[in-house]
């Protein structure tokens, strides 16, 4: 055996499979005892005691695909920051500081100029459709 | 083993080292990788059940401190105050019948309860309890913790997919980019405590901090003390918690992305949900409020070995469950004060929400992030009381 | 014995995942697949030592594109009918002879080309067992801090495009008929 321990990451499946097995157990456990008599109503989707009209799964609006594009770009910039801030420390007891603090001074601003100019134009705006459409009827809470 | 973990804690004892090698003699290979096994396995038994426990109780609390700051009773028929509410309250979604409605997913309306329980559940293995008891002291920790909670979101979002209703799909949809969202803010407030700690792990985060408040991240510097705000309102955020609540507005939503489920599924949901609590409030008190240290280098036990003349192990382990009272105690704090908040801030709108997050919450992380680092390279590390006290001294002694 | 166990795990969750992303017919069905198929990459990461890749795997793909592509589909109004619209079977130009050997030809030849890289991991490759528990992340940090730091500030200005971008084509378009 090599000189790798992977027994860290024995709690993390542990833990997984507890999880899988506190969920499962519990369903089977309540397939035993509870009752189950479906009718054509019970199983109707909830809509105020009115018959669904269509289905749920319509067109959503982009602002959400826009919210989980912006997402990941900060979640890669927050990846690549994790281990410049995790060895910012050791490089300031060396006297490195200074220039490590310049790098990470640039990648900031560089991401918050994209943040700057988002605001701007106006991408940030939630309810942007209703201020911006120049057509007579506001399509503000179509859909949110 | 040179993983700090609860296997490392109790391999310093005898006992560990007498079965370690009569196992190692019987079975006729090196029983290190199984009794760690088994000790891992009954210890995330053991956290498991007590986090049950937390997550029901926190259902009891919550109704209980509602009431209070309402002036009304709360639940006080079942057991003594009404404590054992919990308990009827999970034979009840037990025996409740499961239904599922004809025009639903049916593979992914089973699978998202399960999603949002392992994503809680895995997060757990890197909380710090105490120095000694924690599951997987992972060099990357935080981050992993990160990662396994957005786990969440994906939960919460498919169980509103899944159930083929409008209130369902909107909440889902809501709960997923609010959740995303806020994860931001979070994750960049947490970048700052690292850059203060200088690593990933759990134990260096807390190791970095004292037993005493003026030690503590929190009152480091300035830059520290606004992320603090920062991670516990996107933290309030990612667990759906009221003022951020709107994948769940009853008001406009019936019940959000579980309004389809009913029965143990539901209970799932509410148990992740608690449990995540539990969780954002640790990892809270675990960056920014010392963790699990306790004041006068008590945790350790050489203070009763010396003073005392204990047992080394017996004040060790005395010392371990100081660690974890200050450390369940902290959390407790910041778990009633999320509840507290419930009944205090009206709910946001969707548009308030996301200006909150990306207008406000984001840049000041931002801020923050940069403050922390000049003030990292200004002062040499030193924490704002450190400099005071030095300051004081050495005008002490220039009289 | 317990990195055999990760090992397997890992890997007959990500080929598994895999294989039911093309086989199921439902688009939610195989983003879910996706998710199981990233954590097993995630745990083959985590298998090699490389632990800040593996959380990385999980915070960005398992978290974050994983959710992109849920919201994708419900851009496209989710997956209405169930079923594939486009299916392979509704394509004309697919299912004849000609498809089956160019896709057969292909086969062969990205196998001979995956045999041939994997050969040498396959007859023990030293590195592997030479992998300690050392953090990567630090050894990650100096690097990005020292070497490589031009492109660490180059990712950022990669990011601040790819920020601009998905901002500029997400922006409605001012209406023809105005």
């Amino acid at each position: 055996m090599s000189t790798l321990h992977l027994d860290v990451y024995m709690p993390v499946v542990i833990l997984i499979a507890l999880a899988l097995l506190v969920a499962g157990g519990s369903l089977f456990l309540g397939s035993l005892i509870r009752p189950h008599n479906p009718n054509k109503l019970k199983e109707t989707a909830y809509e105020c005691g009115e018959e669904p009209v269509g289905t749920a799964w319509t067109n959503f609006n982009i602002r959400f695909y826009v919210i989980a594009l912006i997402f990941i770009i900060f979640d890669v910039e927050s990846a690549l920051m994790f281990p410049v801030a995790a060895v910012f420390k050791k490089f300031n007891e060396i006297g490195l500081g200074g220039t490590l603090l310049m790098s990470i001074l640039t990648f900031v601003s560089v991401l918050l100029a994209g943040i700057v100019y988002c605001w701007k134009k106006g991408d940030l705006d939630w309810v942007k459709s209703y201020t911006q459409s120049t057509s007579t009827t506001p399509t503000y809470g179509k859909k949110d | 083993m040179n993983n700090s973990t609860v296997v490392s804690y109790f391999s310093q004892s005898n006992e560990f080292i007498h079965v370690h090698a009569w196992l190692s003699k019987a079975l006729g290979f090196d029983a290190t990788s199984l009794m760690a096994f088994v000790i891992f396995a009954v210890i995330a038994l053991i956290i498991v059940g007590a986090m049950a426990t937390i997550g029901g109780l926190g259902t009891y609390a919550e109704r209980k401190i509602s009431a209070d700051l309402q002036a009304r009773m709360g639940p006080n028929r079942v057991g003594p105050f009404g404590l054992l509410q919990f308990l009827a309250d999970g034979v009840k979604m037990i025996m409740k019948e499961d239904i599922i409605t004809t025009n639903a997913d049916k593979f992914t309306f089973n699978l998202a309860p399960v999603l949002c329980m392992v994503g809680v559940f895995a997060t757990l293995a890197v909380v710090p309890y105490s120095s000694g008891f924690i599951l997987a002291d992972l060099n990357v920790g935080i981050f992993y913790l990160v990662g396994m909670a957005s786990l969440v979101g994906v939960g919460v979002f498919l169980g509103g997919y899944a159930s083929n209703s409008k209130w369902s799909m909107l909440g889902g949809m809501r709960g997923a980019s609010q959740i995303i969202s806020y994860e931001i803010p979070a994750t960049i407030s947490i970048i700052a405590i690292v850059l203060l700690a200088g690593g990933l792990s759990m134990k260096t985060l807390v190791g970095a901090q004292g037993g005493l408040p003026h030690e503590w991240f929190l009152f480091h510097n300035p830059f520290a003390f606004m992320a603090f705000f920062v991670y516990f309102i996107a933290g309030l955020a990612e667990t759906n918690r009221a003022p951020f609540d709107l994948p769940e507005a009853e008001s406009e939503l019936v019940s959000g992305y579980h309004t389809e489920y009913s029965g143990m599924k539901f209970g799932l949901f509410a148990l992740a949900e608690y449990i995540e609590i539990f969780v954002v409030c640790g990892v809270a008190v675990a960056l920014f409020l010392g963790g699990y240290k306790v004041p006068f280098d008590l945790g350790s036990g050489a203070m009763l070995v010396e003073k005392l003349g204990l047992d080394s192990m017996l004040s060790q382990n005395i010392g371990q469950l100081l660690e974890l009272g200050a450390f369940v105690s902290k959390t407790l704090v910041l778990y009633y004060v999320v509840i507290w908040v419930r009944w205090t801030l009206p709910r946001l709108r969707v548009d308030q929400l996301m200006t909150l997050c990306w207008k406000y919450l984001t840049p000041i992380a931002l801020f923050n992030l940069i403050g922390c680092a000049v003030w990292m390279y200004a002062f040499n590390g030193k924490s704002i009381f450190t400099l005071i006290f030095s300051a004081a001294a050495s005008g002490h002694g220039g009289h | 014995m317990f990195s055999n166990t990760l090992f397997l795990l890992s890997a007959v969750l990500t080929v598994a995942g895999a294989l039911m992303v093309v086989y199921t017919k439902n688009l939610m069905h195989a983003c879910i697949y996706l998710l199981a198929s990233f954590f097993g990459i995630a745990g083959l990461y985590a298998c090699l030592g490389a632990d800040f890749l593996a959380a990385t795997q999980l915070v960005v793909y398992a978290g974050g594109v994983i959710i992109l592509m849920l919201f994708a589909i419900m851009l496209t109004g989710g997956t209405g009918n169930k079923v594939n619209r486009y299916g392979l079977e509704k394509i004309p130009a697919m299912g004849n002879k000609k498809t089956y050997f160019t896709a057969g030809f292909t086969a062969i030849v990205s196998a001979l080309i995956l045999v041939k890289i994997t050969m040498s991991a396959m007859s023990g490759n030293p590195a592997v067992a030479n992998l300690t528990n050392e953090p990567t992340v630090e050894r990650l940090g100096t690097i990005l801090a020292t070497d490589h730091i031009l492109a660490f500030e180059i990712s950022s200005v990669l990011l601040l495009g790819a920020l601009v971008g998905a901002a500029v084509i997400s922006r409605p378009r001012k209406e023809i008929h105005d």
